[in-house]
């Protein structure tokens, strides 16, 4: 805990957290894409009510059109963090799954539901709905997602929590509260809508070629990104204040300081580029640029900070064996070729689907 | 002599009611496993009607690719993603010993097999979204990619289910590859990838039926160039029996007679097969004959029943294991029975009975959680397979020593693992149910008896049945 994350623990506990953090960051990115786009979905049902002038539609018309694959790249990304926090923390995270049980397996079906909805949303047929018949549609949608983001929450609260296993078990209560669920909570949803509206910024730059953008959309992205960034400072903020002492010290001390620091730098980057794109209306891909090395900063180190906080609340020198066991044994060679040569056709599968695409 | 040190993980179990947890997790996973299996022949009939389409073979082709594979994506990329998920967070809920150990095992395969669900995914949604505007080249190479990825998650997971049952030298090496290319590795493979091929098909049969404007000729021609897809069934039978050759000894004698139930789910895969087969081969290649959609249906609701079938007894005959001779259906050891047997089972468990109160005694609470640590993977109290119905009845001696000798009553049972006392106090909470949870019951376990108990737990030995008698006298743990 004296040196910075991961060097200071044993090379396999250190691998695996290092190798957790990062498949956990493009999990991230999908999933705060979906949480913070199907909740513009939403906005922008009920607002279209009133809309006359058909501006501003673009930027709802691709959020709707990518979402539901956006979705599945969230779960699919999933698989590989859920695989590596398994190792890394067997103990923990089975004791929380089945300490929640029915409660938290709920978020499989919610998710199912929401995937439909999202497909529903997407259908020609809803396009003829009326407007309250879409705003449901999506909201629907919504609350399976958030509802999901609360129980992975819960469930991560709990697993750092050993001490209330047995009292939690002998209540049979299915559900967990920690003062720090909500601010948490808040925190990565306001911080979903810069991670939205950078993604789709770069949609819309990408997809400028074949179908124009409004300028509308442009400053409707920017406002909200900077408004999501100020929240999550404000969330980041409340969430210190329900921080216990011990932990506060973790995230000042070597281990999470610095990424702590490198975080917050990414979100002051963030908020220039984002001042720069709202100042000129339209999608500058300099400052596109600029803003996704601060939005990857933050993410990464936010990522980072959330695992320190985690290591400070559990003995993780009782797992290093069992992470020094799972290290020995074989596949890695064969993981990182196919993880090589998989993403090589990946390439390839986006550069056939957009080459072959009329201009 | 072995001297090892055991520090048993315990977890709160979590009570299902009437149901048993191998149900749960056996019907999540046939549901998956039909849907990924679907979407794994999927992938290579539509490859093949890509190239009867753009080789000009057939017009119609790309007719039901479309709707094909917007089916697949509507089913498979939703309800199959999320059922896989769902195994592994059921199979943390229903024994969490056993998924740790295939995590720590085989997490390197399963990054892999990560690896192509993302190509699939990528594959097939660019084929879903960008397909229509396509060339037949592009096509062809997306269908192929997406093929390919979902394939190899088959290969991949395949060898870690196979794994379980038939684990071959891996036993002695704890090598991963050993365990992956295990004895059942290739018959189960080759087995199950035939079996997509069939799901596909008949699936396919069921969306040209489903196709609106396409006339009766153009569907019977789609109908027999996807039936062409069944014919490789003529070669399971063969598969089948291989794959039986390749099953432990005990395992194979359950299906052959040796339990009621795995026999009678046997014969339900065989006979479903056999009529899927025999329509295929004579009727749609032979006779070449029209079918229906209700039909098509019809035949893939008996495929699901032989999918069911099949699946279930590939996880019954596993018993008395969940890993073959390394870890038991309750997820103990071998190697710990020795030590539980002298320390108790249940001595450190740090989760309290949720329902302390609804026992009149401390010997029927222990009893309690000895049933729940030992006993609830697999039984139920008073529901499913439950220890009322199946030992209520016994005499209060003959439960004592039936349980002490668990694996010698019962081949498929694991020893067990217990002290006396619990063993003691697991047979009167038995008997206590059987009476109908009378509010007092009079405290058992004197010290002759518990001798007695004793007694015929050393004459049991710590080793399953299926071992040689006195094979775990071996392990002294510290």
């Amino acid at each position: 805990m004296d040196r910075l994350f991961p060097f200071g623990f044993p090379s396999a506990t250190a691998f695996y957290l290092a190798l957790y953090v990062l498949t956990l960051v493009i999990h991230v990115a999908f999933m705060n894409y979906v949480l913070a786009g199907t909740g513009y979905l939403v906005a922008s049902a009920l607002l279209s009510r009133r809309r006359t002038d058909g501006d501003g539609l673009t930027l709802a018309d691709t959020l709707r059109d990518w979402m539901p694959f956006a979705l599945s790249a969230a779960i699919t990304a999933g698989v590989a963090p859920l695989l590596f926090v398994q190792i890394l923390y067997k103990k923990n995270f089975y004791t929380a799954n089945l300490l929640l049980f029915h409660r938290w397996m709920a978020i499989l079906p919610v998710l199912i539901v929401g995937f439909y909805l999202l497909y529903l949303l997407k259908a020609r047929a809803a396009e003829r709905w009326p407007a309250w018949g879409r705003t449901l549609l999506a909201f629907g949608a919504l609350l399976c997602f958030a509802f999901t983001a609360y129980s992975w929450t819960e469930n991560h609260l709990l697993s750092a929590d050993s001490t209330n296993w047995p009292g939690l078990y002998e209540s049979n209560a299915r559900t967990y509260w920690h003062p720090q669920l909500v601010p948490r909570l808040f925190l990565w949803a306001a911080g979903a809508v810069a991670t939205m509206c950078l993604l789709a910024a770069w949609q819309l730059h990408f997809a400028g070629g074949m179908k124009p953008f409004s300028a509308a959309d442009v400053g409707r992205l920017a406002r909200l990104a900077l408004a999501g960034l100020v929240f999550s400072g404000a969330g980041g903020l409340a969430y210190w204040y329900f921080l216990e002492a011990p932990q506060r010290r973790v995230l000042t001390g070597p281990l999470a300081g610095p990424y702590l620091a490198a975080a917050l730098i990414g979100l002051v980057v963030q908020l220039f580029a984002w001042l720069d794109q709202l100042r000129h209306a339209t999608i500058r891909p300099k400052s596109l640029m600029v803003c996704s090395i601060g939005l990857s900063m933050t993410l990464v180190c936010v990522t980072v900070v959330r695992e320190a906080l985690r290591l400070a609340s559990i003995d993780i020198a009782t797992l290093q064996e069992q992470h020094l066991a799972a290290a020995s044994k074989g596949g890695l060679f064969v993981f990182l070729l196919f993880f090589a040569v998989n993403a090589g056709l990946i390439a390839w599968c986006l550069r056939l689907a957009r080459r072959k695409q009329p201009g | 002599m072995e001297r090892m040190g055991v520090e048993l993980p315990y977890y709160p179990v979590n009570d299902f009611g009437p149901i048993i947890k191998g149900l749960v997790i056996g019907g999540l996973g046939i549901f998956h496993v039909f849907l990924a299996q679907f979407a794994i022949g999927g992938g290579m009939l539509m490859c093949y009607f890509q190239w009867l389409a753009q080789s000009g073979r057939s017009p119609s082709a790309r007719r039901l690719l479309d709707g094909y594979f917007r089916v697949l994506v509507l089913i498979s990329f939703v309800l199959g993603a999320l059922t896989g998920v769902a195994m592994w967070f059921t199979t943390i809920q229903i024994s969490p010993r056993t998924i740790g150990v295939m995590v720590d095992e085989f997490h390197w395969v399963w990054a892999t097999e990560w690896t192509f669900f993302c190509l699939e995914v990528v594959a097939g949604y660019a084929f879903y979204r960008c397909g229509a505007r396509l060339d037949d080249r592009a096509r062809m190479t997306l269908l192929v990619l997406y093929t390919i990825a979902a394939w190899f998650s088959l290969f991949w997971i395949n060898g870690i289910l196979s794994w379980q049952l038939t684990p071959g030298d891996w036993n002695s090496t704890h090598e991963v590859w050993a365990g992956f290319f295990n004895p059942g590795f290739w018959p189960s493979l080759v087995f199950r990838t035939i079996v997509s091929l069939t799901i596909a098909s008949l699936a396919a049969c069921v969306v040209i039926n489903s196709i609106p404007d396409l006339d009766r000729e153009q569907r019977a021609t789609l109908i027999q160039q996807a039936a062409r897809l069944l014919a490789p069934m003529a070669l399971m039978p063969a598969l089948g029996l291989s794959y039986l050759t390749t099953l432990p000894e005990d395992s194979r004698s359950w299906v052959q007679g040796g339990s009621a139930a795995m026999t009678m789910f046997m014969g339900i895969t065989i006979v479903a097969s056999l009529l899927i087969g025999l329509h295929a081969l004579l009727g749609f290649i032979w006779r070449k004959l029209y079918i229906s959609g209700a039909t098509a249906t019809l035949l893939l609701a008996l495929a699901f029943g032989a999918t069911a079938g099949g699946e279930f007894v590939r996880e019954g005959v596993r018993k008395p294991f969940t890993i073959r001779e390394y870890l038991f259906s309750n997820s103990i050891r071998p190697q710990e029975v020795a030590t539980l047997r002298r320390t108790g089972c249940v001595t450190n468990d740090p989760y309290p009975l949720r329902n302390s109160a609804d026992y009149p005694l401390e010997t029927l609470r222990l009893g309690a959680k000895v049933f729940r640590f030992q006993c609830s993977i697999c039984h139920t109290m008073n529901g499913v397979n439950g220890l009322t119905h199946l030992a209520g009845s016994w005499e209060a001696d003959q439960k004592r020593m039936n349980i002490a000798k668990l694996q010698r009553t019962k081949p498929f049972m694991p020893p067990f693992a217990g002290s006396p006392e619990e063993l003691e106090a697991l047979a009167q909470l038995i008997e206590w149910n059987h009476e109908g949870r009378p509010g007092q019951w009079p405290s058992g376990g004197d010290p002759e008896g518990l001798a007695r108990i004793g007694r015929w737990l050393d004459e049991a030995g710590t080793a399953p049945a299926t071992w040689p008698r006195g094979a775990g006298d071996e392990f002294e743990v510290e």
